[in-house]
Formats: C-alpha cells, sequence, structure tokens
C-alpha cells in the first residue's frame, strides 16, 4: 500500500487503513501532519524588503566608498608630509644657491672684509642674536663676512676662500636639527650640518672633495 | 540556469532571478520554519531574515534547485536562532513519557479518533530538532536522502538514521497518547 491509497483511504474512513498507518509512520506524517501555511502577507512584506535592500548600496560598495576615503586621507596625508619634509629642505637649498649667485654677481660679497677672525666675529654683534664661530682654516683664507636673510631670519654669512674660488658659509641658529648632507645644484656643491644648536650650509663652486675638506676643517677646529 | 551570473550581478536583474527562482518557495521555507520554532511569530520573523540573507548570497546560488538553496538558508537562520535562544538541543525527549502504553493499540481507534490525528503534530513537535528537521524535509518537502544531508550539513547516513529513529519516536509517542 502506498501513501497515496492510504491518502484515499483514509478520507473515505476506511478501517482497512488502521494496519497500515500504524506500520507506515512515514504514512502518517505524510497524510495528517500539518503543512503551515505563509501568513498571507508575508509575501509582500518580503518583496519590499528586498527592493529596499536592492536599492540600498550593496555592503562591498559601503566598502569601496569606506576605501575611496581612506586613500583620500593618506593621499593627502603623504603629500602634506612630502610638503613638510622634502620641499623645505629643497626650497632652502635653492635659498642657499641664490645668495651665494647673489654675493658673488654684485659688489656685495663682503659687509666686513678682514683676514682677521677677531675682526669679523664682532662684526656681527648687535646685528644677529647669535655668535657665529668665525674659524681660521688651513688652507681656506678668512675673506670677511656679511649679513644675510633666509625665510625672514637673519644669518651670517663666512666668506672663505680657496685659490680663485669663493665659498659662502651660512649659519644661524634653529631648534630643529637638519641632517647632514651634501648636493650638487647647477655645478655648485653643497653641503649642510647641524650642530651647537646651529645649521650650516657651505657653498661654493669648489670640487665636492675640496668642499668636503673645508667642511670637516671647520668642524674639527 | 546554468548560465547564472555568479559575480557582481546588474540589481535589477537580479532581484527579477531571485524572485522567479526562489520567492516561489515561500510555503516550504515558513513550513520548514514554523516547524522548526513552533510558533508563528518567530518563523514569520526568521523567514523574512532568511529571505534577505539569501538574496545577499545570491550569487552563491548556483541555479539548480532554488528550493533545496533556500530551505538551507531558513534551517540555518533557525537553528542559529535556537542556539542563540538556548532552545537548540536542550530538550531531552522524554523517552519514557512517550511510550506506548500498548504495543498493540487498537487500530481502529487510531483512525477514528480525531484526538489521534491532533496529537500527531503534537508528537512531531515535540520532537527533538535534529530528528524533526528531517522528517520535515523528507516527509513534508519529499526532499532526497542527498539534498537533507546538504541542507543538515550531515552525512546521508546519518539523515537515514535520524529518520528511522525519528519515525520510531513519533510512534511511541502516538500509541502513548492514543493509550
Amino acid at each position: 500500500m502506498n501513501c497515496e491509497t492510504a491518502r484515499l483511504l483514509m478520507e473515505n474512513n476506511d478501517p482497512a487503513l488502521a494496519q497500515h498507518l500504524l506500520s507506515c509512520p512515514s504514512c502518517i506524517i505524510r497524510t495528517r501532519a500539518r503543512y503551515f501555511e505563509p501568513p498571507p502577507d508575508l509575501e509582500g512584506k518580503i518583496r519590499q524588503s528586498l527592493r529596499r535592500e536592492n536599492s540600498a548600496p550593496a555592503p562591498w560598495r559601503w566598502l569601496a566608498i569606506a576605501a575611496s576615503i581612506l586613500l583620500a586621507a593618506s593621499l593627502a596625508w603623504n603629500v602634506a608630509m612630502l610638503r613638510s619634509r622634502v620641499a623645505p629642505a629643497q626650497l632652502l637649498a635653492a635659498n642657499v644657491l641664490s645668495a651665494h649667485l647673489r654675493s658673488l654677481a654684485g659688489t656685495h660679497l663682503l659687509d666686513v672684509p678682514s683676514s682677521d677672525q677677531h675682526t669679523v666675529k664682532p662684526w656681527f654683534n648687535g646685528k644677529v642674536d647669535f655668535a657665529p664661530a668665525v674659524k681660521d682654516l688651513e688652507g681656506f683664507p678668512l675673506l670677511g663676512g656679511r649679513l644675510e636673510y633666509f625665510d625672514g631670519h637673519p644669518a651670517a654669512a663666512l666668506v672663505y676662500g680657496r685659490r680663485q674660488h669663493i665659498i659662502n658659509l651660512f649659519t644661524w641658529p634653529s631648534a630643529t636639527p637638519i641632517a647632514e648632507a651634501s648636493e650638487t645644484q647647477k655645478g655648485y656643491n653643497l653641503q649642510s650640518w647641524y650642530g651647537n644648536g646651529m645649521v650650516f650650509w657651505a657653498v661654493s663652486d669648489l670640487n665636492q672633495a675640496e668642499l668636503r675638506q673645508f667642511v670637516s676643517l671647520y668642524q674639527r677646529n | 540556469m546554468t548560465a547564472f551570473v555568479r559575480t557582481a550581478m546588474d540589481p535589477t536583474r537580479k532581484l527579477a532571478l531571485f524572485e522567479q527562482n526562489v520567492m516561489p518557495h515561500l510555503p516550504a521555507a515558513y513550513n520548514l520554519a514554523r516547524w522548526l520554532t513552533r510558533n508563528d511569530h518567530d518563523a514569520e520573523d526568521l523567514v523574512q531574515e532568511a529571505y534577505l540573507r539569501a538574496f545577499r548570497s545570491f550569487e552563491t546560488f548556483q541555479g539548480v534547485d532554488g528550493r533545496a538553496w533556500l530551505l538551507a538558508v531558513v534551517r540555518n537562520t533557525c537553528l542559529t536562532w535556537l542556539r542563540k535562544k538556548g532552545l537548540h538541543t536542550t530538550e531531552e525527549f522524554d523517552e519514557q513519557a512517550h511510550s506506548a502504553a500498548s504495543d498493540s493499540p487498537d487500530a481502529e481507534s487510531l483512525l477514528l479518533n480525531q484526538a489521534a490525528l491532533g496529537s500527531l503534530n503534537e508528537c512531531l513537535e515535540a520532537l527533538p530538532v535534529e530528528f524533526r528537521e528531517v522528517i520535515v524535509l523528507r516527509e513534508l518537502e519529499e526532499l532526497s536522502y542527498k539534498e537533507i544531508s546538504d541542507i543538515a550539513r550531515v552525512p546521508v547516513g546519518t539523515v537515514m538514521s535520524r529518520l528511522a529513529r525519528g519515525r520510531k519516536r513519533l510512534q511511541q509517542c502516538l500509541a502513548g497518547a492514543l493509550g
């Protein structure tokens, strides 16, 4: 006896069914267990929520939006860091070189022409609020000193010579140390370093080896 | 159906495909949820939740059988809910209370007694959920052992043994109710 027969017998209240039902629980369930019908408004509710879901940005789209915001922020941050880190250093190097070139182009190389460090150093008194270290360096005769301005603050320019070459050594106090560096711009060599709260920039058309020798002599004396 | 787009689908097309393949199986979804939760209100909420879940993961639908696929989602949604509520596997089927009072209940009275038919539903509701789900999927949805094994995430052998044990318990429960 299959379930369909059982169902028919049951609908007719046929007593012959009883034995089969007891031996076949599967049939009892199939024919008599309740099949729950969904509430009539459930389908409409589901369709509505699906439409809402479909018009809202998908989770991956939110993710994409979040990712692009993050990317934009990190780009902006990187640009800001580049500006604050790289740009000022390069700008300063350009300014230093310009000051060097200006000093050579005109007649204003020296405010105080003297080969005597004891004349040059006191000359800065009252003109700047720091005392630049004016040193006698063997092989690099002192020619004198001059007042310069970088970024609105005064700087001392100490002028040294080497054969026909002029070396400008700029120095001013700064709370922010800079890293020791050497570079070449437009055929001029520049060396910068930091010590005792002072920034130093040496610039000259002298070759790099001799400029380096000048710097190490200055640093050692 | 085999040429189903599984990656990012055009939203309008996705909704149309979903309504065509999954929406018609709402009665099966509700029936299963109702048998698993044993109350109307929760069944309705969980079916709605399951439909949303199914829609969101519609890309994983292979396009073979919308009903079995949907029932798997409904089943998981319901069992997660039962577990959260602490209703899953906490109930112990009382073999004693539901055991047959007599080994040979009067066959005729079983048939004619309308109370017996009412107690069938009660007995099915009283079954532990792991038996109840395989019986509903097999007897009411007439799914294959393989399909049930996929939905309930147990081997086919387990499906068969649960079915056999569930039927046996049901039989005992019925006989007990009639006795």
